[in-house]
């Protein structure tokens, strides 16, 4: 039996598959009720998990074959384009130097060439993406209902209005502060419809989590018992509240 | 004004029971007369149009730019939306870019479906194709390439036929829960292809403005877009693929009214308050 094979009889079974996913949920889940050594071993598992798997991932996806196995096969066969391989790895490099503070400015040619790129490719597309925000806005205000219209006017002067809000070259009264109030509703409003959505996002995330729990009732019972006793039994015998002195310090 | 105090000083833990019960009671079996109707928003609707009116054949890129953190909203609006691509017959690229971590999740939700007994006959390479991970950060760019991090669909397959550059893609979708796809907004200026994307709900208003001026063809917001595409290929082609979206949308909907409730009685609270401080 090789390496891989006993890999897999460990983690390709039935009750790791179904065990381990909701014991680990609700370790997560328990800081709901406190912050405890549960939730801090779950949470350390997952971030040492999510980072070592990116980490194998992108040395095997992104590094091996477009920098290590291209400059292997330079030695084999050479090719003049080869170069750019060498100078874009020298480039890279660069940024290594912001370790040192003396030799920092060398990083600066990195970002120069970035910067460099990103303003030639992106000036001139952002420039038509905003005429196109702008001029989308320059219809017929006749849209045949009501509430079309009222769209339009609201999206119109809302904007014109917010704007206001940050003109700060004249003191916020008379129309221009009633203006700049109209600013502040109209901002209010989509942070409340970005709250909204945030919120909707963090209970869908919830969901699926109860999802898996709803599939695995049997699981979840257990585990959320015996989580339960160790709460108690923790926070009854060992746990010990840190002491703060009257400037917030322990 | 007992009442009153206790309110203020309600203790968060039972928020959270009261949270958590909204969204775990509808998902238990036999409670299912707490399902609550789903009616398909014109921005969904828009996606699903547009695939309805591609013809067998046509080319359709997906990319997927989302991580196992953000399955919850994200992977229902994939599975429903791969689904009604293989009902149409059209040609499917699936593509990673930002999502090296997602690579895992999309190839495994793939592959169930594809062992479902309608799609077993689909052949990969042919009716569907993997692209994998190709670093390119404006990854328009990608019919460019010469094969992916492996180096093996080297677009040799028959799937390639006609597909040689960006103008020969029907239809593409993006779906992120992050900023990933605004070079493909930017470009679509230039390219003049159909773009259309699915969110989380976290980023959805910031993108309506483009769907207002059309730079976006169609938009799904969270896990309650992905719940209508499901309704909506469900009952076109008659079969069910309803999927975890519409289940957790009772959920969904019920811990909302419970959040609400906490928010008016939070606000009553404080202008009670209010009124109080300035007799």
């Amino acid at each position: 039996m090789d390496f891989n094979s006993i890999i897999d009889a460990i983690f390709i079974n039935d009750f790791f598959t179904n065990w381990v996913p909701v014991i680990a949920t609700l370790m997560i889940m328990s800081f709901l009720y406190r912050d405890n050594p549960l939730f801090k071993i779950g949470e350390n598992i997952f971030i040492g998990i999510a980072l070592g798997y990116m980490w194998t991932l992108l040395w095997d996806i992104s590094v091996k074959p477009f920098f290590i196995m291209p400059l292997t096969d330079m030695f084999v066969e050479f090719h003049l384009s080869d170069l750019t391989i060498i100078f874009w790895f020298l480039l890279a490099s660069t940024m290594l130097f912001r370790f040192n503070r003396k030799k920092a400015w060398v990083a600066n040619y990195y970002f120069g060439f970035i910067f460099g790129y990103m303003a030639g490719m992106q000036i001139p597309i952002q420039v038509q993406n905003i005429l196109m925000q702008s001029t989308s806005l320059m219809e017929n205000v006749n849209k045949g209902s009501f509430y079309e219209t009222s769209k339009w006017i609201v999206l119109v002067f809302g904007t014109f209005s917010a704007l206001m809000y940050f003109f700060f070259s004249k003191p916020h009264k008379g129309i221009l502060g009633k203006t700049a109030r109209v600013g502040i509703v109209i901002m209010m409003i989509f942070f409340g419809a970005a709250f909204g959505s945030t919120v909707m996002g963090r209970v869908s995330l919830f969901i699926d989590r109860s999802i898996l729990l709803v599939a695995h009732p049997f699981e979840s019972m257990v585990s959320a018992g015996v989580i339960i006793v160790f709460l108690i039994v923790y926070f009854k015998f060992f746990h010990k509240e840190r002491e703060f002195n009257d400037e917030g310090v322990l | 004004m007992k009442i009153l105090e206790k309110l203020k000083d309600l203790d968060r833990r039972i928020i959270y029971l009261l949270v958590f019960l909204s969204i775990i009671i509808p998902l238990i079996p036999g409670f299912d007369f707490l399902k609550f109707p789903v009616s398909a928003s014109k921005e969904t609707k828009a996606i699903f149009d547009q695939i309805e009116n591609l013809k067998e054949g046509d080319a359709v890129h997906i990319d997927f730019a989302f991580t196992p953190t953000q399955k919850a909203e994200l992977l229902p609006f994939f599975e429903a939306f791969y689904k009604h691509c293989l009902k149409k017959k059209v040609k499917v690229f699936i593509y990673y870019a930002a999502s090296v971590n997602g690579m895992g999740l999309g190839k495994e939700t793939v592959k169930n479906i594809m062992n479902m007994d309608e799609f077993s006959h689909l052949k990969a390479g042919v009716d569907y194709i993997h692209m994998d991970y190709i670093p390119i950060m404006a990854n328009i760019q990608i019919f460019s390439m010469v094969s992916d991090y492996k180096g093996t669909f080297k677009k040799e397959g028959k799937i390639f036929e006609g597909v040689e550059t960006l103008e020969d893609i029907d239809f593409i979708l993006g779906i992120t829960g992050s900023g990933w796809h605004q070079p493909f907004i930017d470009m679509q200026i230039r390219f003049h292809y159909k773009f259309a994307m699915a969110v989380t709900a976290v980023i959805g208003p910031e993108l309506i403005p483009y769907y207002q001026t059309g730079q976006l063809t169609g938009l799904s917001n969270g896990l309650r877009g992905a719940a209508e595409y499901e309704k909506l290929v469900s009952e076109k082609y008659e079969v069910n693929y309803y999927g975890s979206a519409t289940k957790g949308l009772s959920s969904l909907t019920l811990s909302h009214l419970v959040v609400f409730g906490f928010v008016l009685i939070g606000n009553i609270v404080y202008f009670i308050e209010r009124k109080r401080g300035g007799k």
